[in-house]
């Protein structure tokens, strides 16, 4: 396939771009012992873009023979040619960049198709079950296991020539517990990128079913919080939603042009000294991040980029076209879901740098303040920044001791504002965003994570 | 691909799971040409031209179930299997069935032959005219987004039952969405769409001069009153806050789950008895109009909400087997997955009176034409900002307000409501009224 798109590649009379991608997709889904879903999917077939003055033009094609994907070039390159007669923005300069050949393939353990379908069924059904018969106070659960595998080709007329593997498996669980007509809800979940193996080797899904149920039931308890400003720590998961919703969509070029808070904002304080933030390709101190990406689907080689450095802006994240437009180099943040879907700017592996202090010191020095892990119940955050997240897990903090859980706690503020609260960040690591999708029109896989970090926050209290 | 080819293909692959030890099949498939270009800041943003034929295998093996789909015409067979290894490694459940054959006609007016010729320039050519339209009404005015696209199309469906379809359609879709920007006030963004099943009945026209003129009227907006009354909804806003409740209230999976408030509401009032609500899937030029649902069951005119009371939920098979109840042929969803629930053509039957008539009758109040905002279809709660809203006086548009807040519960809003208009606008596959609702706290942002 590489050969015959080089082929086809170099008999076109404009620039274009082939992106061979072929998925393989299996979900299992079981809600209080009843399949929910339980499907494969298989999905081939070729995207291609073509650039004519300064404009791109777009055609996806499921017809892999020759002739197919040269009737898919030539439908780009009409929409292109027929799209530069009619735009009015055009893009001057395409940057000449070095672009990625050969082989790239994410480090697999243990593959996932060395595990049947009947074994991942069994296992989500399983451990569902060890949901429901915890406790008589669990009266729903649900679990689901999902894997994407994929294989594409990307070349390019000015050289990129690089054939990816990749694997990317989840696992979620949830478990509802009443009492006396209160319901509260636990969760657990993780995502990678690699093998089957890999994706338990922080915690057995054993481990995860009986952390959401132990959750849900000790919420039982708990008392609701009390709204307020606080000092609070929070947990690698949560400096990671931090990282990826509250900063990262700001630094997206693309959101940048529209108007996004980090504009014109380039070499500017923007959060403590302590803080490094970065976008990464490969995983960074932890093997396996979920939003794993060696080549983008622009065929460039990705790296890590730093975009917060010590507390000053100093990078957005790019494709080719948006570096072009800023004077810099791309940073391989181009990224396409599926075959059909054009490349657009996506995060890969959000996070910040770990720092010096302990995790426990970090918690020692909070005198009246929250314990927060992980996101629960959802969130959002919009392109100035301002964020509110539901908490999964929380815990008072008195005179630097992790004390009694509280529940129905929401943070929110600036993202930026709460970088510049940052007075210690710790020097332990993970990822921890890796289930479940990003969505920007399209779905990408990424990660986000980091140390424990110490900063203010506004907690919301009470609500049902 | 012709319909001939398509059935061919759904044929061969029901074929070979019997073959791997199904006892019962489905095989649904979609073949689909698209062209979409879209608008973005007041310019063109890009092109497409995809091309997709995607087949779903859903295999039975003692009322247990799997399933599997791929778009690759080499992989069929492992698809099969797929679907029916899932299938064998799965718990039983009474309620997976089939549907049987029924006598049922074809929908007509779906498909026009003359679309197949429809070239991406034509489709430029539609999206420029919008462009320009804005341009031509008000130097202001900024489409900051917009989409002008083409599908076409055929579905495929058969089971081991018997049932066999296969039926071509053809859909132009756009939509408009503008603001003005008069120096450093920027207006509220307003959003317009329409669709047609003809290339000769295109026209873009309509739906951007209503933007733009929306987005232009509501320059000057400024700080409204607070206080609890009337609001009417814009069909626009009467879709976020009361159709998706009503759609998820009434889906029978919900129902199901335990999630729906309506499980023991059958029969009972659940709406002002202005409100009357069908689903119907022959529906002629609707969007969501095909003669059979996502299983094979025919499509047809559907009564939700009769005068105030609900008279059904929407079933697929596994759901009226579950519940004891009638199959009304609401399966959804494509071919990549399991068949889900929803509507087809969703209509809340219009009124008596003008809306003009519904606002003249309110001494003070507010109009809402988008609700930007949170509403929960589970619990009804609704709270956000009356985008484009309008302070009504003394029976009249007094001028446009901004930062207004709306909050109340649309189960509540639902009973309480007082006026539907006899104006209609599509909002995708709904036709909706303007809905004018009572004790509606308002507050001034």
């Amino acid at each position: 396939m590489l050969q015959l798109l080089q082929e086809i590649s170099a008999r076109a009379s404009v620039w274009v771009e082939l992106r061979y991608h072929v998925r393989r997709s299996k979900r299992i889904s079981v809600r209080n012992g009843k399949l929910e879903e339980s499907s494969t999917l298989r999905l081939a077939g070729i995207g291609v873009r073509a650039l004519i003055d300064g404009v791109f033009g777009f055609a996806s094609t499921t017809d892999l023979s020759e002739k197919g994907i040269a009737r898919a070039v030539s439908a780009a390159e009409s929409a292109a040619r027929a799209s530069a007669a009619a735009k009015r923005e055009k893009m001057r300069s395409f940057p000449h960049v070095a672009l990625a050949s050969g082989e790239f393939a994410v480090k697999t353990h243990d593959p996932l198709d060395d595990h049947s379908l009947s074994e991942k069924l069994a296992l989500v059904l399983r451990i569902d079950e060890r949901i429901r018969s915890a406790t008589k106070k669990i009266v729903s659960s649900s679990v689901a296991y999902s894997e994407l595998q994929d294989e594409k080709i990307i070349v390019t007329s000015d050289g990129a020539a690089a054939h990816i593997i990749d694997a990317k498996p989840d696992f979620r669980v949830l478990a509802v517990a009443q009492q006396n007509g209160d319901q509260a809800m636990g969760t657990d979940s993780v995502g990678i990128s690699g093998g089957f193996s890999d994706l338990f080797a922080g915690r057995t899904p054993e481990q995860m079913a009986d952390n959401a149920v132990r959750i849900a039931v000790d919420q039982l308890q708990a008392d609701y919080a009390t709204g307020e400003k606080a000092t609070v720590v929070l947990d690698p998961g949560l400096v990671g939603v931090l990282s990826h919703e509250a900063i990262g969509h700001t630094v997206e070029a693309d959101l940048v042009r529209s108007g996004a808070i980090t504009s014109g904002k380039i070499g500017t304080q923007v959060g403590s000294d302590l803080v490094t933030l970065c976008d990464s390709g490969p995983s960074q101190y932890q093997p396996h991040a979920a939003g794993e990406l060696l080549v983008d689907d622009e065929g460039v080689k990705t790296g890590r980029t730093v975009i917060i450095d010590h507390g000053i802006l100093r990078s957005y994240l790019h494709n080719r076209e948006s570096a072009a437009y800023f004077g810099v180099e791309p940073t391989g943040n181009a990224r396409a879901f599926e075959y059909s879907d054009e490349p657009l700017i996506r995060m890969r592996n959000t996070y910040i740098e770990p720092g010096t202090s302990s995790v426990e010191e970090t918690i020692a020095g909070v005198k009246h303040g929250y314990y927060l892990q992980g996101l629960g119940g959802g969130g959002q955050a919009d392109s100035n920044a301002e964020f509110m997240f539901g908490v999964r897990e929380a815990h008072e903090i008195l005179d630097g001791k992790i004390g009694r859980m509280v529940r129905g706690v929401t943070i929110s503020g600036n993202a930026f504002e709460v970088l510049k609260s940052v007075d210690a960040v710790a020097d332990d690591f993970s990822w921890g965003l890796g289930a479940g999708h990003c969505g920007k029109g399209q779905l990408a896989k990424v990660d986000a994570g980091g140390p424990h970090l110490r900063c203010i926050v506004t907690i919301g209290g009470r609500q049902e | 691909m012709n319909n001939e080819k398509l059935i061919d293909l759904c044929v061969d692959a029901l074929d070979r799971t019997k073959r791997k030890g199904a006892d019962e099949v489905e095989v649904y498939a979609e073949s689909v040409r698209t062209i979409t270009v879209t608008i973005e800041k007041n310019d063109l943003q890009v092109s497409r031209a995809q091309k997709e034929k995607m087949i779903g295998v859903r295999a039975m093996c003692d009322k247990r179930v799997g399933f599997a789909s791929t778009n690759d015409p080499t992989a069929i067979d492992e698809t099969c299997v797929d679907a029916v290894t899932l299938a064998k490694a799965s718990p039983a459940d009474e309620n997976n069935l089939l549907p049987h054959p029924e006598k049922s006609d074809y929908v007509s007016g779906i498909y026009d032959p003359d679309c197949e010729g429809f070239t991406i320039d034509r489709a430029i050519e539609q999206a420029v005219k919008m462009l320009d339209i804005a341009r031509s009404i008000d130097r202001r005015l900024i489409l900051g987004n917009g989409e002008f696209s083409v599908h076409i199309g055929t579905r495929a469906l058969i089971n081991s039952k018997g049932v066999s379809w296969s039926e071509p359609e053809s859909l132009f879709v756009y939509y408009a969405l503008a603001t003005a920007r008069d120096g450093e006030e920027v207006s509220n963004m307003d959003y317009q769409f329409d669709a047609t099943r003809n290339a000769g009945s295109i026209d873009v026209e309509p739906i951007t001069r209503r933007a733009c003129e929306n987005a232009l009227g509501s320059l000057g907006a400024k700080k409204g009153e607070s206080f609890n009354g009337q609001v009417v909804l814009s069909p626009n806003a009467a879709q976020s806050l009361f159709a998706s409740l009503i759609l998820f209230q009434a889906n029978a999976k919900n129902v199901l789950r335990g999630m729906s408030k309506w499980q023991n509401m059958r029969g009972n009032t659940v709406a002002s008895d202005l409100i009357s609500v069908v689903d119907d899937g022959r529906l002629p030029n609707g969007v969501g109009t095909a003669s059979f649902d996502r299983e094979g069951v025919a499509h047809k005119r559907l009564e939700l909400i009769k005068n105030g009371v609900l008279t059904s939920f929407m079933h697929n098979t596994y759901t009226a087997a579950a519940m004891g109840m009638e199959n009304t042929g609401h399966a959804a969803g494509s071919a990549r997955s399991v068949p889900g629930i929803g509507a087809s053509n969703f209509e809340i039957l219009p009124g008596e009176k003008s809306k003009d008539e519904l606002i003249a009758e309110i001494d003070k109040g507010v109009l809402v034409t988008r609700f930007s905002g949170r509403a929960d279809p589970v619990s009804g709660d609704f709270s956000g900002v009356a985008k484009g809203g309008y302070l009504i006086e003394k029976g009249r548009i007094s001028r446009p307000i901004r930062g207004t807040l709306i909050a109340g519960n649309a189960f509540e809003a639902l009973k309480s409501l007082s006026g539907v208009s006899r104006e209609q606008e599509r909002v995708f596959s709904l036709t909706l009224p303007y809905l004018r609702l009572e004790r509606i706290s308002v507050t001034a942002g």
